[in-house]
């Protein structure tokens, strides 16, 4: 009998308050889909035998980890919001004579109904559209796959338990929030006079000095390597500075348009001002959140996507040709001795057999060794990676090259004298001196700056920049660094290589055919001729490795498209709970103006532009701060190998639009709501 | 000349559905002059309130007219209802109805800001009222930081700075204790006396004795009124109390 009660109770608690609940036990359902959904692909075994599957089950064994998280953070801020606009139902209880250990098992039963509606939706559409993801991630990765709707019961039990700890952890807080106040203050709790909120200064300062900074720092940085150290403290730094400056920033200005008498004392401005400050003090802190859960999602899904259609550009970035050769040496001689022949003579002999021909042969040789460039100078000795953490960013891979070589593969025909050379530097480095010294040996004189060269897949996995110095003499120069190069405990510092890549028009599967081919008679040319001993040759095809590159590319678009789904989702449920508070607590409000003189059009007038301050405020923040995250990201997209930059603009300002467009819809439907409150008293 | 001329007021409202009518005020007629103070009282659901909103334009009358200063206030455009109550008429309020959000000095300016005066001129009219009512030191104040007296008091100043030419008060003694409550009816007096017509609805006795002339509503219609002549507050307390008594026992008159 009392049980029936307490049922009863918990039931209407939650039907009384559709409007509050519904959307929160659709995002529930939501991220018990998502998290569903991730863990199943994460573990799925049909998934896991495609090629390149195994890379983006990392991924996705990172995403749900992700997503662990962020569904504490979000359940936990979505459910503040109802406990607040249901403090006075309680407090009406506990007057009537329900004990607050009675509220708490109302409570408890309210919790157990909603977990068990969301996961039982949650899982049941995680599983429906599990299968659609599988696909879905299979076309992407270019694999066959069953349609059989498989079921992964692991998952559903990490999901489960997953959710029953959230759930228990917000229930065991609304608890806490109850205990702590008394049955007046749960009564009142909804219309207790706020002090003006007190614009804090100094954090609107430093919230502005910090943004700057951060800015500064993002559009300033010239190499990858420190865009990648740098990137994690700007972000930390906008977060913050977001934060600071719409809590107190906001307030702050609000206060110094107030003081400003003529323009307060304005019919457009005098209301919207005031009551702008009091719904910045409120909500301050979640549209700050809302601003950089949008801007999260425009990083994450332009920077991924733009990563994915690239893909095919990084690809030949890594791989220049279909089959790339690469020999190591550490003599001149065997550069170009018999070695380097027989190879030829080899590829070609192997490409003969499978009926095709080699296309947009590539042939040169090189000298490569790391270093640090300081003044003019570069340093390679050993010294240098002892202290490298200081001068990270002026570390450099160089390339030496043969001046005939580079005449060849690009179609000049410049000359030089000994002593002269030509640079190119990759990942938009720049090198402004007039010579250039070679660790101990005598300057070279700069003549020019070459416009490119040939991509080089040392180049595109190194997050370090890239220095080519053609030289007219390359055994002249190179000889004495070979020498002083070698170390006292026999590494080199230097190595000289040889780089032969090809094109093949013919298909994957013939293309991989030959590499296995290629590979085997290599192996064997090793074993038995003596002028390979120190000439190792290793080869890469792009057709075999495809798979795996695209697994990881395919991966991170996957992952950001997932998340970019669910922090939308997030976005717009923490906006739609702003409105209906909002709408609630501004209905008297509405009222009181009405009756004091204000006619319902100039009333709407007033609502709707501190509704679209208050909801643009962070979709503009974010384009701000994606704006200046622009330079950050390239830089780091390039360690990625992707240099296309046009790309990456049109991608980002895409994501951009797409989003804004689907904030606008969110913004048209949440608005109605909110009218619909405010005007309701009057309505019925 | 009447400044406020009821004459015939008939309020039906609807339900829903069409059903169901309610007649809540049958046939009201009466005028208030220039500088009068009139209470009006009656049980609830005696139609104070209706008649009320339909004296501040907030709602129209099923049948008859209201005119104020000659103006019939159902020809008014709906567009410019707002500023005809912003400029003829001040409110007061039971539960006071100041923005939380506006210390008392900006909730006092409101209908001047709405009404597009400038700064300067809203502090000169502000100053005198302000003396007069005892809230000069409160002016930077927040609603939530005073007492119901207090409130009330800023709530007649925001009634009487755009120089209404008629004060609707709404039951004002009805949230506050019985000292503010005097406090703010020897104001009302004060104001009165300096020439500003009142009009007072109410179910406080001791309210209406401060009136110049009391009329009592019944089932939607004007029953009785009660001139002060020469009486003092305490007659007319007196004389209140026994109409009351006899409206409950429900004696005939007419």
């Amino acid at each position: 009998m009392k049980k029936g009660i307490y049922r009863t109770l918990a039931w209407t608690g939650i039907r009384k308050n559709k409007k509050l609940y519904l959307p929160y036990l659709l995002t529930c359902m939501g991220t018990v889909m998502m998290c569903y959904i991730i863990s199943f692909l994460g573990t799925s075994s049909t998934f896991g035998e495609i090629k390149g599957g195994t890379t983006v089950q990392q991924f996705l064994g990172m995403g749900f980890g992700v997503m662990s998280v962020f569904s504490v953070i979000f359940l936990f801020y979505t459910n503040s919001f109802l406990i607040r606009r249901r403090k006075k139902e309680f407090g009406l209880y506990n007057i009537l004579g329900l004990g607050k250990k009675h509220l708490a098992v109302v409570l408890f039963l309210e919790t157990l109904i909603i977990a068990a509606i969301t996961l039982a939706g949650g899982l049941f559409f995680g599983i429906l559209f599990s299968k659609l993801a599988e696909l879905a991630m299979v076309k992407i990765l270019g694999g066959t796959v069953a349609f059989t709707l498989t079921i992964n019961f692991s998952s559903i039990m990490q999901t489960v338990t997953l959710f029953a700890v959230i759930f228990a952890l917000i229930f065991l807080n609304t608890l806490r929030q109850i205990h702590l106040t008394n049955p007046i203050q749960l009564l009142h709790s909804e219309n207790t006079g706020e002090k003006p909120p007190k614009g804090n200064w100094l954090i609107a300062i430093l919230g502005a000095v910090i943004l700057g900074a951060a800015y500064y720092l993002a559009v300033t940085i010239e190499d990858p390597v420190t865009a990648i150290m740098i990137f994690f403290l700007a972000v930390v730094m906008v977060v913050i500075a977001t934060y600071m400056l719409f809590v107190a920033g906001s307030v702050t200005l609000c206060r110094l348009l107030q003081k400003n008498k003529r323009y307060y004392y304005k019919t457009n401005h005098f209301v919207s001002v005031s009551s702008m400050m009091y719904r910045m003090k409120r909500n301050g802190a979640g549209l700050a959140s809302i601003c950089i859960l949008c801007t999260m999602v425009l990083v994450m899904v332009s920077s991924t996507v733009c990563l994915y259609i690239g893909a095919e550009d990084s690809l030949r970035n890594r791989y220049p040709r279909n089959i790339s050769l690469d020999a190591v040496t550490e003599n001149l001689e065997e550069l170009d001795g018999s070695a380097s022949e027989q190879t030829e003579a080899l590829v070609q002999k192997v490409v003969e057999e499978n009926g095709t021909q080699q296309e947009n042969v590539l042939n040169y040789r090189t000298a490569v060794f790391g270093g640090v460039i300081e003044g003019n100078q570069i340093r390679f000795d050993d010294s240098v990676y002892e202290e490298r953490m200081d001068n990270i960013s002026n570390i450099w891979q160089f390339f030496i090259v043969p001046l005939s070589d580079y005449n060849r593969l690009m179609g000049k025909n410049e000359e030089l004298a000994p002593g002269e050379v030509i640079l190119y530097t990759t990942k938009e480095m720049h090198y402004d001196q007039d010579t250039i010294r070679i660790g101990d040996s005598e300057p070279l004189t700069v003549r020019k700056q070459a416009e490119g060269f040939v991509d080089n897949s040392v180049d595109s996995m190194q997050i370090f920049p890239t220095m080519y110095l053609f030289v007219p003499d390359f055994e002249a120069v190179t000889q004495p660094l070979l020498e002083n190069s070698l170390m006292d405990d026999g590494r080199r510092l230097l190595s000289l290589h040889w780089s032969y890549g090809f094109d093949l028009p013919c298909d994957d599967e013939k293309q991989i055919a030959i590499e296995d081919q290629l590979q085997r008679e290599m192996d064997e040319l090793h074993t038995y001729s003596k002028d390979f001993t120190d000439f190792r040759v290793i080869i890469e095809g792009v057709a075999s490795e495809r798979a795996d590159f695209y697994g990881v590319y395919a991966g991170l678009f996957f992952l950001g498209i997932l998340l970019g789904i669910v922090f939308i989702f997030a976005a717009v449920l923490i906006i739609y709970y702003k409105q209906i508070s909002e709408g609630y607590e501004d209905q008297s409000r509405f009222e009181i103006m009405q009756k004091v003189g204000m006619t319902r059009r100039e009333i709407k007038k007033s609502i709707n532009s501190q509704i679209l301050t208050v909801f643009f405020m962070p979709l503009i923040t974010a384009g701000v701060h994606l704006a200046f995250a622009f330079p950050l990201i390239r830089k780091l997209l390039l360690i990625f190998g992707l240099t296309n930059v046009s790309l990456l603009i049109v991608t980002t300002v895409c994501c951009y639009l797409i989003f804004a467009l689907f904030y606008v819809i969110v913004y048209r439907v949440t608005s109605r709501s909110y009218f619909s409150i405010v005007s309701g008293m009057r309505g019925e | 000349m009447s400044i406020l001329e009821v004459d015939a007021v008939q309020k039906i409202y609807t339900t829903r559905f069409g059903g169901n009518q309610v007649q809540a005020l049958s046939h009201v007629s009466f005028q208030v002059e220039e500088g009068e103070y009139v209470a009006i009282m009656g049980e609830s659901g005696s139609g104070k309130t209706t008649l009320l909103n339909i004296l501040a334009a907030l709602d129209k009358p099923t049948s008859g007219s209201v005119r104020l200063d000659g103006m019939d206030l159902s020809k008014i455009k709906e567009s410019a209802i707002a500023a005809f109550r912003r400029d003829h008429l001040g409110f007061v309020f039971q539960d006071f109805n100041l923005l939380d959000t506006f210390s008392l000095e900006d909730n006092i300016y409101l209908p001047l800001v709405l009404s597009g005066k400038k700064p300067n001129e809203m502090k000169q009219r502000l100053m005198p009222i302000a003396e007069q009512l005892g809230i000069v030191k409160l002016l930077k104040k927040y609603p939530y930081e005073v007492s119901g007296g207090q409130k009330q008091r800023a709530a007649v100043a925001r009634a009487l700075i755009t120089n209404p030419r008629l004060i609707l008060a709404d039951e004002p003694t009805g949230a506050l204790d019985s000292k503010s409550t005097d406090e703010l009816l020897r104001l009302f007096g004060e104001i009165n006396r300096s020439g500003q017509t009142i009009l007072m609805v109410t179910h406080s006795v001791k309210a209406a004795s401060h009136a110049s002339r009391v009329l009592f509503i019944k089932d939607g219609e004007v029953y009785h009124q009660i001139y002060r002549g020469g009486s003092t507050e305490n007659e007319l307390y007196q004389k209140i109390s026994d109409t009351l008594t006899m409206l409950t026992t429900g004696g005939e008159h007419k």
